[in-house]
């Protein structure tokens, strides 16, 4: 540690050399955390990936009675069950989660522009607290309201009895869906989103802005070819923190997404957006209470494994997908 | 203030709640505590019981919940005196364990106040759950038309256990079924959809219409008579046979006339 002489004690004294080690030592403690947690999951759930393989990630067969099967396991460990496909809940994962990021992103961008451009002062003064009291609100709040009012909305109005037939006899339309539960979700992500992009483009040099408007190029403009272009990073950063609490989220999506292993087909055109899918994060907290069984235990684990490493790789790929930017614009966090 | 006399205040502080954290136990252990884990839809029950029995005995409880597969966990591993189940004993659980009937609880079939169905014979019941039976306008006296939407509970649910055994009558789920993750969630969606038929535990059939099963309305009065089909059994699980206080404290459970008098509010006593 470096010390500013005259100003801070002399570096050495006793009590200064036990701070240092005190706090590196709570610093080590996180890494060694994490490191444990990994270990710990991909120990627990190194069995469910060695008996399936790579079919682990793939389709066939249907989900929830390949875990009803391995929830049955006879009790000797030789004959325990733990065929399981899984691919039902990944691409509902995505789907889900994709549907969020890419409305999300298109809103929080242009509540942003507003925000920081065109909001007249009284309105920001209101908008800006708003917004970041919608970012704490807890998730489980908008699962019940998303339960309470929109299943039923959906289920009973915007469901048609002719589009419940054409796939009654693959799954049921009661309102939980892919539409409810991105819809919630979006809510859900869109204040951080519109936070972490208010604070980026606040930050742009204002020389920046007033020397594109000096050549007589409109605010609108001004604000997409400068502002927003210089911003990337942290638009990326944005997307990366939010995609992240989307795939994360368990309690919300396990009330409202549907509550069933199916992989909603794209083939059903419009449909699609009312069938139900039940995501890993939810899928976890559903099943909780079969933990005690040992293979349904370390299959759970292993859907734990894969949504670590899918948080893993999305930091990774947001911190890639941010360097080519970063020669244009701001540096970001 | 340095980091020395900050860490000797923290220190303090320590020792202070801990010594409040040992005291009221030091009291307690005069008396004998039995720890309960387990059933969700065995937890009020267990907790009316003990609440009644710590009025005569020097004995304390715990009660904690989770879930009948958390229960028979816990008392496996020495965790909990009791573990509580609201399922039936399965060949994959641990060995060893002592299963105590106490009581018995109704499942009931629940659909949309909307739809008035009055009864649904056995046959019904398992054609509908196994998919076979879609659409309501084939089910004569349901008071809606459309398709079905099946309601039921996730497969590591005791009541999941219940229903499979109780009414299907060996057929198998239809894939379709939603498995939520709670009695209060099946309620509520059944609540909200006009198609739904759902099953859930007596104590949760509250704005809902209650369908009869075989004939037999679901309710205290006709699964005390065992006049009602569909009864599960509630169980205290013991590591081996019970011994000392918790012996006493299931013997009483199981025998007294006051415990039967509390069971019947909501459950059905064993007769």
């Amino acid at each position: 540690m470096r010390s500013v002489r005259g100003i801070l004690p002399e570096p050495g004294t006793w009590s200064d050399r036990r701070a240092e080690r005190t706090l590196g030592a709570l610093a080590c403690t996180v890494l060694l955390l994490i490191a444990a947690m990994v270990l710990f999951v991909f120990g627990k759930a190194w069995p469910s990936f060695a008996h399936n393989g790579l079919a682990w990630l793939g389709g066939g067969g249907n989900v929830d009675q390949q875990l009803s099967a391995i929830f049955d396991s006879p009790a000797k460990p030789a004959d325990y069950v733990y065929t399981l496909h899984a691919w039902p809940m990944l691409y509902g994962t995505a789907l889900v989660t994709g549907f969020a990021v890419v409305c999300g992103l298109a809103l929080a961008l242009l509540s942003a522009i507003f925000i920081v451009e065109f909001a007249p002062e009284p309105v920001r003064r209101l908008l800006e607290p708003a917004v970041r009291l919608l970012a704490a609100v807890p998730s489980v709040v908008y699962g019940l309201i998303g339960i309470l009012v929109l299943v039923p909305f959906v289920g009973g109005t915007l469901i048609s009895e002719q589009m419940k037939e054409s796939v009654a006899y693959v799954v049921q339309l009661d309102g939980t869906s892919v539409l409810v539960g991105g819809v919630v979700l979006t809510v859900m992500i869109t204040p951080i989103m519109i936070a972490i992009v208010v604070d980026a483009l606040r930050s742009i040099p204002r020389a920046w802005t007033e020397g594109a408007a000096a050549l007589g190029v409109n605010r609108w403009r001004v604000m997409w070819t400068v502002s927003v272009r210089a911003a990337r990073p942290a638009i990326v950063a944005a997307a990366v923190l939010a995609t992240a609490r989307a795939l994360g989220e368990a309690i919300m999506l396990a009330m409202v997404s549907g509550s069933v292993g199916f992989a909603p087909n794209p083939l059903d055109g419009l449909t699609i957006l009312f069938e139900p899918t039940r995501p890993l994060a939810a899928t976890i907290v559903d099943n909780a209470e079969g933990l005690s069984v040992v293979p349904f235990g370390q299959t759970i684990y292993a859907f734990a494994a894969v949504l670590l490493v899918s948080s893993l790789a999305l930091s990774l790929g947001g911190w890639a997908a941010k360097q080519p930017l970063k020669r244009y614009g701001l540096a970001a966090r | 203030m340095t980091l020395s006399r900050l860490s000797r205040r923290l220190g303090a502080v320590a020792a202070l709640a801990a010594a409040a954290a040992v005291v009221p136990a030091a009291g307690a252990s005069a008396k004998t505590t039995i720890t309960m884990s387990g059933s969700t839809s065995v937890a009020p029950l267990a907790a009316k019981l003990a609440k009644s029995y710590v009025k005569t005995r020097n004995v304390s409880f715990k009660l904690l919940q989770g879930g009948s597969d958390v229960g028979i966990n816990d008392v496996a591993h020495g965790r909990v005196t009791i573990g509580n189940s609201s399922r039936d004993p399965k060949s994959s659980d641990p060995a060893g364990l002592v299963f105590n009937k106490i009581a018995k609880d109704a499942v009931c079939l629940v659909t949309n106040p909307a739809n008035r169905l009055p009864n649904l014979s056995a046959a019904q019941v398992s054609a509908i759950f196994s998919g076979q039976v879609r659409d309501w306008s084939q089910i004569p006296g349901a008071g809606a038309s459309g398709t079905i939407d099946l309601i039921g509970r996730t497969a590591a649910s005791g009541t999941y256990d219940a229903f499979n055994k109780i009414f299907m009558g060996g057929a198998r789920l239809s894939t379709t079924m939603a498995q939520k993750a709670s009695n209060g969630l099946v309620q509520q969606a059944v609540k909200s959809d006009q198609n739904a038929i759902g099953y859930v535990s007596l104590a949760f059939t509250a704005g809902t219409n209650e369908v009869a099963y075989n004939g037999v309305p679901c309710n205290l009065r006709n699964a005390k008579s065992g006049q009602y089909g569909g009864v599960r059994n509630f169980f205290m699980v013991t590591r081996g046979p019970a011994t000392g206080a918790a012996k006493k404290w299931i013997r009483w459970v199981q025998k007294s006339p006051i415990a039967k008098q509390i069971i019947s509010t909501d459950w059905v006593p064993l007769s």
